[in-house]
């Protein structure tokens, strides 16, 4: 059984790790915390199901157009809300991801109402047994999908020069300006991919979920509390954060009480920041205090 | 009569030692200066001295009781106030309000006898707001009092900083570059202000670049560089001194 | 050297201070004659006006004066709801007894909440006391036997001196308990309490070099907001006469906020105008799914954009008589 759970919680794991990513993503690039970044995920999942029972598309057409009228979404919010924000105090900014969240979540509730819809997979199939564990394709097409969100991260991040630009760009935006980087443009973009990453997240793990208008609420405090227990702020944390959440969820789901995984993720949140603020990897000591 | 005595006092950032086995006393009643190129450690020791910053080593006796490590509401408490290099201005209050902030230890309303409007506490209150008043326009600015700090030209900043640090009596201040940004009259009418508080007994330590107000104003001068001590002397002769004008001219 | 206006014990006498006293006297009156010209409909709504108020005002002392990113109203608001409520139920107290208790229950939840407060600030803040908050809300779920699950529960009926409170009665209960709650927190705002709030807002370090102790402010600070808010939710469990987990999740905070930000933040008179506002709105909205979240968060979004000082910001500016000592400015 024990590894069963650590399977499962793998594979829930990776789309937290996910989430967080991308909403570290944003953090870093525009040292927003994004309260809104949930309904992006529910936004993801709701695109698909419009695409498909609205406009009649085939699974992969309405992926892809989910992905990118989530990309859309998160550039505009970045230029219509964001920045004219820039420099007013952070109550403001967290107010208006806030209230951003909310907005969403009232228009998916005005549109959907009550209703909790469920989305076909995208690989069907027979359920996979390696050992005593048993993988439906599904867990697995996450795993893999994340893993190769993951990998083209680092590559990115790490390996080419445009990745290196945006990390200077956001460790220094006006030395980065000085430069000639074009750091508004960056950040811009930057929102449209946390959005998209925000959006296949919430795709991967819709058919397991279903959807329904404050499946967000519910990922937004996983996000952070994989980014709180990884180290906030940090690319590899939110990973590790987002894999170790899921796995301590189906742990003391499966050893102590099914009740309590609901609250594993705000335990962890109290106890990181009140025995280890600066999470396991610990990189990003004070963020935007 | 020495109301403070540092010794040894070493502060350590990292690899970086900022303040280097440091050691001075401060008689009562002294305007006593401390001096140094950019980088000297002079604020790092008002800091380690006022408990904001840890010390790696060294003591600090203040009228005899040690006070090295202790958070800086106790240090507040024991008769030390301080100004801050880059302003300690509390911006969204009045003029008024920020000295009156000054007086938080001397008002002696409690919490209960405030939010039940207990006489005794709003007369404490009142009272504050008297000594505060009577404060700024000792300092001359008794007309700025319904201004918002934050409105404030710097020079005049700086005043309300100070009155808000000599208000509550306390016996040592410790003003860190209160002459920055100062006009020439209103650095004048400072140095008046500290050699009257020191006729009174009030004992002034200071961290300053102008050379004009050190020299007309204080009693001893302190020079440091790289965080060591130099020279300690009266300021008429620190102009003479070799070491000094290298520190500066030379490798400060 | 003394000023020829003060003598030594002359009170001070600022005639804006008068004048403000006596509006709020008259003021006083009326509301008590209120009563005489609404129906029992509008008395609901009024009442309902009154609990946020204190909602909104709790809300302003941490977030408004001390400056915090606590999200944790909601949180005091449900604690305080069922203190107020399960005692009642199980304890058979009266309705002061429970409105009390619903005080004390929103005051130690607020030190809990404080205590993290200390070493962590800004975002990490908010979301620790998110998850405070749904952590609480899961608690009232899961404790069946105590709380009564995700069904809630409904209050006894509420009796007072021998007499069945109804709306009119309730009213008066809750505008004294309004009045007084807005009145002390008035008076600790503009104390020295206040100013410390203020001054650790604006600079830490600054305020302990004048013996300001941040830590015990802090944590008082975090524990009047959670009385004051506590004492709200008692209030609203006995106006609504039902308690239950869902009424005290996000949506809730999210009307606290749109409240606190139209009102101003950092203006006692701003969250009482703010309260007032947007309690009418609901009603309309309450049919329509999602419609209600979709108003409030557009009202707060535009609140922040055009007016981030609140109305009572911008009453401050246009009417110098009505400026609070210590407004926050954006």
């Amino acid at each position: 059984m024990f590894m069963q759970l650590i399977a499962s919680g793998i594979a829930v794991g990776s789309v937290y790790a996910l989430v967080a990513l991308g909403m570290t993503v944003l953090f870093r690039s525009t040292t927003v915390v994004n309260f809104a970044h949930g309904e992006f995920f529910m936004l993801g999942a709701f695109s698909v199901l419009v695409a498909l029972q609205l406009f009649g598309w085939s699974y992969g057409a309405a992926l892809l157009f989910a992905v990118a009228a989530l990309f859309v979404v998160g550039i505009a919010i970045e230029r219509g809300l964001m920045r004219p924000l820039q420099h007013a105090p952070h109550v403001s900014l967290a107010m208006m991801t806030v209230a951003l969240s909310f907005l969403l979540r009232g228009v998916a509730r005005f549109f959907y109402g009550r209703e909790v819809i469920a989305l076909p997979p995208i690989l069907e199939g027979e359920p996979l047994m390696l050992g005593d564990v048993v993988l439906l394709p599904q867990d697995l097409l996450i795993i893999g999908f994340s893993f190769l969100v993951v990998l083209g991260f680092y590559w990115f991040f790490q390996k080419t020069r445009t990745g290196k630009v945006v990390q200077v760009a956001s460790q220094t935006p006006r030395g980065a300006l000085l430069v000639g980087i074009d750091v508004p443009r960056l950040r811009n973009v930057m929102w449209g991919v946390g959005a998209a990453m925000g959006a296949i997240a919430g795709i991967l793990i819709a058919p397991s979920t279903l959807v329904y208008p404050d499946m967000g609420g519910h990922m937004l405090i996983r996000g952070f509390a994989a980014m709180t227990l990884g180290g906030f702020g940090s690319l590899s944390g939110a990973i590790v954060g987002g894999l170790a959440l899921g796995v301590l969820e189906n742990v003391i789901g499966g050893y102590v009480s099914s009740a309590m995984v609901e609250i594993t993720a705000y335990l962890v949140i109290l106890l990181v920041l009140i025995a280890r603020p600066q999470g396991l990897l610990g990189e990003w000591r004070q963020g935007r205090a | 009569m020495n109301i403070l005595q540092v010794e040894g006092l070493t502060v350590r950032f990292g690899g970086l030692v900022a303040v280097n086995d440091l050691s001075f006393s401060v008689r009562t009643g002294e305007v006593f200066a401390m001096m140094g190129p950019n980088g000297a450690g002079k604020t790092t020791a008002f800091d380690a001295i006022g408990g904001f910053v840890q010390a790696a080593a060294g003591a600090v006796r203040f009228e005899g009781k040690p006070i090295l490590g202790l958070a800086p509401e106790r240090i507040a408490a024991l008769g030390i106030r301080r100004t801050f290099q880059n302003n300690g201005i509390l911006r969204e209050m009045t003029v008024l309000e920020n000295v009156l902030t000054g007086l938080e230890l001397s008002t002696p309303s409690s919490l209960l006898g405030v939010v039940t409007g207990w006489p005794a506490a709003a007369r404490a209150e009142r009272s504050a707001v008297v000594r505060a008043r009577e404060m700024l326009e000792q300092m001359e600015i008794g007309d700025l009092e319904e201004r918002a700090a934050g409105d404030l030209s710097f020079g005049q900043q700086r005043m309300v900083e100070i009155a808000r640090a000599l208000v509550a009596g306390a016996r040592l201040i410790m003003l860190d570059e209160p002459a920055v940004g100062l006009s020439p009259n209103e650095r004048l009418h400072l140095g008046q202000v500290l050699r009257r508080l020191a006729g009174t007994g009030i004992t002034v330590l200071l961290v300053e670049h102008v050379q004009d107000l050190v020299m007309a104003v204080s009693d001893q001068v302190l020079v440091l560089n790289f965080g060591r001590k130099l020279v300690q002397c009266p300021p008429e002769e620190v102009r003479q001194n070799e070491e000094v004008l290298e520190a500066y001219l030379g490798n400060g | 050297m003394t000023l020829s206006t003060t003598r030594p014990g002359a009170r001070e006498r600022d005639p804006a201070a008068a004048a403000r006293r006596r509006a709020l006297i008259v003021l006083l009156a009326l509301l008590c004659l209120l009563p005489l010209a609404v129906n029992n409909y509008v008395q609901f709504v009024v009442n309902t006006m009154l609990v946020y108020c204190l909602v909104a005002v709790g809300f302003n002392v941490v977030l408004g004066y001390l400056g915090q990113l606590a999200f944790a109203n909601a949180a005091f608001f449900g604690i305080g709801a069922y203190a107020a409520g399960l005692s009642m139920v199980h304890w058979g107290v009266s309705g002061p007894v429970g409105i009390a208790l619903g005080g004390a229950a929103g005051a130690v939840l607020g030190f809990v909440v404080g205590l993290p407060a200390l070493r962590v600030k800004g975002y990490y803040l908010a979301i620790a006391t998110l998850a405070v908050g749904e952590l609480m809300r899961w608690v009232y779920v899961h404790n069946d036997a105590i709380t009564f699950g995700p069904g809630g529960f409904s209050l006894p009926e509420l009796r007072l001196l021998g007499m069945t409170l109804d709306e009119t009665l309730k009213y008066y209960v809750f505008l004294f308990v309004v009045t007084l709650a807005i009145a002390a927190t008035s008076l600790l705002l503009r104390s020295r309490f206040g100013r410390a709030f203020v001054a650790i807002r604006n600079n830490e370090r600054a305020a302990a070099s004048l013996g300001i102790d941040g830590r015990r402010m802090k944590i008082l600070a975090f524990v009047w907001s959670g009385m004051i808010v506590g004492l709200g939710g008692a209030l609203f469990a006995l106006l609504n006469g039902r308690v239950s987990p869902d009424t005290f999740g996000l949506s809730q905070l999210l009307m606290h906020f749109a409240i606190v930000m139209v009102g101003g933040l950092g203006s006692l008179a701003g969250s009482v105008i703010g309260a007032v506002l947007l309690t009418a709105a609901p009603e309309v909205f309450r049919n329509l799914p999602g419609l209600e979240e979709i108003v409030f968060s557009l009202m707060l979004i535009l609140v922040i954009f055009f007016m981030p000082k609140g109305v009572g910001g911008l009453l401050s500016d246009a009417f110098p008589l009505l400026r609070e000592r210590l407004y926050r400015r954006p």
